[in-house]
């Protein structure tokens, strides 16, 4: 492909990619991804219609959190299941609210570090309501304590 | 920043062939990216439904670890390869590597690279990065996919190496040991294109090679069985194009890197048919990239049904024709 076909304009991600230059020689051009110049405000409705989707299924006590994070990142199940150190059996009785609450908080808390998320978000969310959506931010820090984690909400 | 400062941090297509392209150069062997990833034969194609995947998937290259493998064997080149059960010890390790002025290669998981935008993390646990050198508690990092040198906190980076999972990195890390400076690359080319030709035409396995490409043609009619909704197959038809294209593959699925080597490779070893053979596999490349523009405007527009994706479907096959056709004619050169 000719360099100045392939080219974009995106700076948030640019990539290397082998193009045909000017001279007819092949060689590489740093390039901005043409899909995530043209497709990631789809990519991020999705997204957020996939977590809306999921955490109702939470609220309505039809699906645990670990299933929540696995789908929202995209794991396999045996894939996770090894991370975890667990059959994929076991972990798939775990997608169900009543054997998650059988867990012990070691098993949870090596899942919350597979998801890089802090344990107690494995039993809560934080929502900013739409009109403050570009006021607020919401910062979480882990701790020394593997099971406490700091929250911190302020304005932008 | 306690950083080996030799080291020159460069943006790369691909991150194995790019963490090895810059360790070599750091060590003493200018060596270009495609000319790596062709001596290794890295080009490939596979098509797998694996319940380690959410989703069927498809790669465009050889196994993760291979293209480091073969250019090692075939150009000599000794290089050290650790993995440590111990985290504590694994990180000593590298410790005591970097403070030697060493720089190292790891293996980790993508998912943790915090200095990477947040839409392309996902898991994969054979992600190559280069370690070199250390600021308080966060390590020097020159990854391929990122304009500039980046910090990764110890934490995080600790999380990545031993991440556990399918291909599971193992604390892995690996720096070349004894090289030759300036190898005589005509053999190695020669041994690799024979190599690419067989691995594409001739591997036994149904799903790899020139047949993954038809398998993927014809699974690809099973897709919206196996989606949620009409969200989920936009998104996994949209992936098409980031397999293709933004995976690090230099674009078109790796196709326009190896027409870079057989350019590169025709002056090497003088022979113009492989010119020839660099300017058919880019007309390939070009077709592979139509087929990423129409996955994403289909996932785009939501233009799902099944005449859609069967017009995907046929796009794919003649890639197959294309590719079969092409190695074919490959394998004849040498």
């Amino acid at each position: 492909m000719k360099e100045k076909d392939l080219y974009v304009e995106f700076e948030p991600q640019r990539s290397v990619y082998y193009v045909e230059k000017e001279d007819n020689s092949f060689g590489p051009i740093i390039s901005g991804s043409q899909l995530s110049a043209n497709y990631l405000d789809d990519f991020w409705m999705k997204k957020r219609n996939l977590e809306a989707a999921l955490r109702k299924q939470i609220i309505a006590n039809e699906i645990s959190p670990i299933f929540y994070y696995m789908t929202l990142q995209e794991m396999g199940p045996k894939d996770l299941a090894s991370r975890v150190g667990m059959s994929m059996r076991k972990l798939q009785k775990t997608f169900r609210p009543e054997q998650f609450k059988k867990l012990k908080i070691e098993k949870l808390r090596v899942l919350a570090d597979i998801f890089n998320i802090p344990v107690s978000n494995l039993f809560q969310t934080f929502l900013i309501k739409d009109e403050n959506r570009e006021k607020l931010i919401i910062e979480q820090a882990t701790t020394k304590n593997e099971f406490y984690s700091i929250t911190k909400v302020s304005v932008k | 920043m306690d950083t080996n400062t030799n080291f020159k941090h460069k943006m790369a297509a691909h991150c194995e062939t790019g963490t090895l392209v810059g360790l070599l150069g750091n060590a003493g062997l200018e060596i270009t990216e495609p000319m790596a990833f062709g001596i290794a034969h890295g080009i490939f194609f596979g098509y797998f439904e694996s319940k380690n995947f959410p989703f069927p998937t498809f790669i465009v290259r050889t196994r993760p670890g291979e293209v480091r493998e073969k250019l090692a064997k075939s150009l000599k080149i000794d290089i050290n390869r650790l993995k440590f059960k111990n985290q504590e010890k694994g990180m000593q390790k590298l410790d005591d590597l970097l403070a030697d002025g060493r720089c190292v290669g790891a293996q980790v998981d993508f998912f943790y690279m915090d200095y990477l935008p947040e839409w392309i993390r996902v898991h994969n646990n054979v992600h190559f990065v280069n370690i070199v050198g250390k600021d308080g508690d966060d390590y020097i990092i020159s990854d391929s996919y990122h304009h500039q040198i980046a910090k990764l906190s110890a934490s995080l980076l600790k999380k990545a190496r031993w991440a556990g999972g399918y291909m599971a990195p193992k604390g892995f890390l690996y720096y070349p040991e004894k090289i030759i400076t300036k190898p005589d690359l005509k053999k190695p080319i020669i041994k690799g294109i024979k190599k690419a030709s067989w691995n594409m035409l001739n591997i036994p396995i149904p799903f790899v090679g020139v047949k993954g490409i038809y398998k993927f043609a014809d699974k690809i009619n099973t897709w919206p069985k196996l989606t949620r909704d009409t969200e989920h197959l936009s998104h996994e038809i949209m992936k098409i194009n980031i397999l293709l294209e933004d995976q690090g593959t230099g674009g078109a699925g790796f196709r326009y890197m190896y027409a870079t080597f057989l350019k590169q490779a025709a002056a090497i070893v003088n022979n113009p048919t492989l010119d020839e053979m660099s300017e058919r596999i880019m007309k390939i490349g070009d077709d592979w990239r139509n087929i990423s523009y129409f996955a994403a405007k289909m996932g785009k527009n939501r233009d799902l049904g099944s005449d859609k994706i069967k017009e995907l479907s046929e796009l794919i096959r003649k890639q197959g024709d294309a590719e079969k056709a092409y190695f074919t004619d490959l394998k004849k050169v040498y």
